[in-house]
């Protein structure tokens, strides 16, 4: 052990004592996150491991991400990932329903899981003597979990009331799942993640054991460990909970390439809302797309704060709006870049859009300033650093990161490529992306407007 | 606690929590006034006047603020709670001083233009038509307006229509002389600044301010609601209801504080809490269930939180009150008191573990006027609770049959089956959803 560094020492500590049926850890690389070093280590098993030691509070945050998420959901079947997600915290074979949550509780720890196109991801984090604690109970749940007609039958319920709260009686949410399910006619990104009211209510516990087993198993998980912990013995304890568990055969994902928008689409909702609003999503890049960067900085430059071109103009200059916000999504397969605009009383969606497309142009048309782009990307720098503040928040960029682009240290590598875009970068994705064919808008009414869209 | 308070002069004082954990440095300058003070028929005139440090100052109109913002990689907000205004700033940590030389510009010597107030003022119209669409926010406003009526509490920060309508540059000016005086702030300051510097950095932004009195308390003790009082907020469309239910609470320096905090923890504050239990667990009701306690100066506010789909509503509110007169008649258990001190005390980590967090509890202390050390013998506190004095403080606060019941849903098809559902009904009455806006 002279030569080994000491993350290897620990896995060869972890790996030293005999445990029936578990497979080995093996350490694979260091990842640079800014001053300190992500470990990257895998199971035999398939489990992949991201390990950062932290030791500014004495805290550990545990995240489990799967890679599953809605996209994997087959039509009539939409939101299943999700509703799964809440299944989570149920019974397992060593634990009564209420178990989970009443230990994590009793510990102190703070719990919550999340669900999108892409992922789902369960998250704790404890005071650091408790980790031991996190590692059983995360371990037990991803292979023991029992699912009853009661529990199934409640737990869709509750997402019944979710949906209703965030979509079918929130203006904005129900925009945004008719901008989705209208931008994307053949990708699976085209229906909601909470999935479509009738898909909820028609799910059984069967649909939900088979799509347990088919996606939670260590080879579709990586976990990753933010905090004040010893290397040697966090790597025995997951060794010890994670080890035995058996990998299952992941399907080939059977997703199909959004076909190219040749012509805008427009669509029109009514509520009870005061004034008309606007929301547009033009077809954007993959994450992991290298124009996705510049398109951030644009979307900064036209959208990000009070001094941003679209504010000025909107809210300033011409008063026809109250709010504004943008953001090109952050997904494996190319999304869309979303603004969101709300007209004042009086003012209407044409004046918007009017005035939203002569900042359009003037981005395809010219470059934009060095003070924009200097500003733009200070912001960035800000926002990034205020996401690594805490324990947890280090946790989640790293999991988000190597979930979706395969690299744990990529929020780093996101500040790195914001700084070397130029003013031509931003006017070049300018035309790449935001092109009138290529976007779908829809338009909210009040319910009591009579100038209804064309 | 780790904290360093610093004497600034002139009644003004520095919370210092440096950490070079990220290299960001995070200002707040508190004021210990808000919006209880302003005057009637005016409401949300310290919004407006804290919104207005940004639109300008000397030398600088509000463009070029926004956009020395910006180029410094720096992040301004605005808070105004009842009894407190805090200016939130955080910069990279690299262009501290400039940021702090703009920040102390902003809040000494705002030009409070002409124009630029005028066009806050029809932005703040606009916003309060937008919130219109927050059915949340709106079961807030309208809980808390029945509960405490006329009272500090009571009152709207944001505005209305009118009291925007009656605010002019005069009021601005006069609200600004009078609160952003040196003796009334105070700057908590956190990150990767060293201690010399920061205090140098402080001293920048105090001394830019005039030396004044500042005003005093206006807040009174506020007095309980009799009965059961129903006010039913009427919006078309709605498939689900936002429902507040509850009283007033206890305020932080009242003996039974912690007992009750503990109480309510078990009764609705945890995922494992019996509300959340009965409401989300075993009926899948509601999406969230739980029990808030509204902290502040004087005794603030007790309230149950569910969203039920409109046609669980009036089972749900009957299942709540149920519930809560369950929590009085028998109590909480030791075995209960016990679970929620390991919770509470196990998972203080998480209530320091940034700098950021620890001098916010400072800057608490220091506006609610709560004991020096409250903080650091708040654990203390909880380990000394039992099930006798959860259960004393419960009955002493709380009484079911004295509750406001705020729901926001469609009153033509929900209204009558909420109303049929709670027993001995005092006051009822439908408003419209708009109602504060036209």
């Amino acid at each position: 052990m002279v030569n080994m560094t000491p993350i290897e020492k620990a896995v060869a500590k972890a790996n030293e004592k005999p445990v029936e049926g578990a497979g080995k850890i093996r350490f694979e690389s260091n990842v640079a996150f800014g001053g300190s070093t992500v470990h990257v280590l895998a199971m035999d098993n398939g489990l992949r491991v991201l390990l950062l030691v932290d030791r500014s509070a004495p805290v550990v945050a545990y995240a489990t991400w799967f890679r599953v998420g809605s996209r994997h959901e087959k039509p009539g079947k939409t939101g299943l990932a999700h509703l799964f997600e809440h299944l989570m915290f149920n019974e397992t074979e060593h634990l009564k329903a209420g178990e989970f949550d009443r230990k994590l509780e009793e510990a102190g720890a703070e719990s919550n899981a999340a669900t999108w196109l892409d992922w789902t991801y369960y998250y704790e984090a404890v005071p650091k003597d408790r980790i031991g604690l996190v590692i059983q109970l995360e371990a037990d749940r991803m292979a023991h979990l029992v699912l009853r007609e009661a529990q199934v039958t409640s737990e869709k319920e509750v997402v019944a009331n979710e949906r209703r709260y965030r979509v079918d009686d929130d203006v904005e949410g129900l925009a945004s799942e008719m901008l989705y399910r209208t931008a994307f006619q053949r990708h699976n990104y085209g229906w909601p993640t909470i999935g479509w009211m009738e898909d909820i209510q028609g799910f059984v516990p069967a649909d939900c054991e088979s799509f347990y087993e088919t996606y939670y198993a260590p080879n579709n998980a990586t976990v990753v460990i933010v905090g004040d912990v010893r290397e040697a013995d966090v790597l025995t304890k997951l060794r010890a909970a994670y080890g035995k568990l058996p990998k299952a055969k992941i399907p080939d994902e059977d997703t199909h390439p959004e076909a190219p928008q040749t012509e805008e689409r427009v669509v029109t909702l009514r509520k009870p809302t005061a004034t008309e609003k606007l929301v547009i999503g033009y077809h954007g890049p993959a994450l992991a797309d290298p124009d996705h960067a510049p398109l951030a900085v644009l979307s900064e430059i036209l959208l990000g704060g009070r001094a941003s071109r679209a504010y000025r103009a909107m809210l300033i200059d011409s008063e026809i709006a109250t709010d504004l916000r943008g953001w090109a999504s952050t997904f494996r397969d190319p999304g869309l870049f979303e603004v969101y605009l709300t007209a004042r009383p009086g003012k209407t969606k044409d004046e918007l859009l009017a005035a939203f497309d002569k900042e359009i142009a003037k981005l395809h048309d010219e470059t934009v300033s060095d003070d924009e782009l200097q500003c733009a990307k200070a912001r960035l720098e800000l926002g990034g650093l205020q996401s690594l503040d805490t324990a947890s928040g280090k946790a989640e960029q790293i999991g988000f990161y190597d979930t979706v682009v395969g690299d744990p240290a990529g929020a780093f590598r996101r500040l790195e490529a914001y700084r070397r875009v130029t003013a031509g970068d931003v006017r070049r994705v300018a035309r790449r992306f935001l092109v009138n064919r290529a976007r779908t808008i829809v338009h909210v009414l009040p319910e009591q407007t009579q100038n209804e869209a064309a | 606690m780790s904290t360093t308070e610093i004497d600034l002069g002139g009644g003004a004082k520095l919370f210092l929590e440096p950490s070079s954990v990220l290299p960001l440095v995070s200002i707040v300058v508190a004021f210990r006034t808000g919006s209880a003070h302003d005057p009637p028929g005016k409401e949300g005139l310290s919004r407006v006047t804290a919104r207005m440090l940004r639109r300008g100052s000397a030398g600088l109109d509000a463009m070029e603020t926004e956009r020395a913002i910006d180029r410094l990689g720096g992040e301004v907000s605005f808070e105004v709670a009842i009894s407190s205004t805090a200016v939130g700033a955080q910069v990279l940590a690299r262009n501290a001083t400039a940021f702090v030389d703009l920040v102390a510009k902003m809040i000494a010597t705002p030009a409070f233009d002409e124009g630029e107030l005028a066009r806050l003022l029809r932005e703040t119209r606009a916003e309060l038509l937008e919130t219109l669409d927050n059915d949340r926010a709106l079961a807030d406003r309208f809980f808390r307006k029945k509960l405490f009526g006329a009272h500090g509490y009571g009152r709207t920060s944001r505005g209305t229509a009118a009291s925007i309508a009656a605010i002019d540059r005069e009021a601005v000016k006069a609200h600004h002389r009078k609160h952003y005086v040196r003796e009334n702030a105070i700057v908590a300051m956190s990150g990767d600044v060293e201690p010399a510097f920061a205090e140098k950095l402080a001293r920048t932004i105090v001394d830019a301010l005039p030396d004044g009195t500042p005003p005093g308390e206006v807040l009174t003790e506020p007095s309980p609601i009799t009965g059961r009082q129903l006010v039913f907020v009427d919006k078309p469309d709605r498939t689900q209801t936002q429902i507040l239910i509850g009283s007033l609470g206890t305020s932080a320096h009242d003996p039974d504080h912690v007992p009750f905090v503990v109480a309510n923890n078990i009764f609705g504050g945890t995922f494992t809490s019996r509300l959340t239990r009965e409401v989300r667990g075993k009926r899948g009701w509601s999406y969230g269930a739980s029990s808030r306690l509204g902290v502040d100066r004087k005794r603030h506010s007790f309230a149950m939180w569910t969203f039920p789909a409109s046609t669980d509503a009036a089972a749900c509110i009957e299942l709540e009150i149920s519930l809560l007169e369950k929590l009085l008649e028998g109590g909480v258990t030791d075995r209960e008191i016990k679970f929620m001190q390991r919770y509470i005390s196990r998972s203080w980590a998480f209530e320091i573990d940034t700098a950021q967090k620890r001098v916010h509890q400072a800057l608490d202390v220091e506006i609610l006027g709560l004991p020096r050390d409250y903080y650091d013998k708040y654990l203390e506190h909880v380990a000394n609770v039992t099930a006798e004095s959860a259960n004393a403080a419960l009955r002493a606060r709380l009484d079911p049959k004295n509750l406001v019941i705020a729901v926001v849903g469609t009153a033509a098809t929900t209204e009558g089956a909420v109303k049929a559902k709670i027993a001995d009904l005092a006051s009822d009455e439908v408003v419209p959803y708009d109602l504060e806006s036209r």
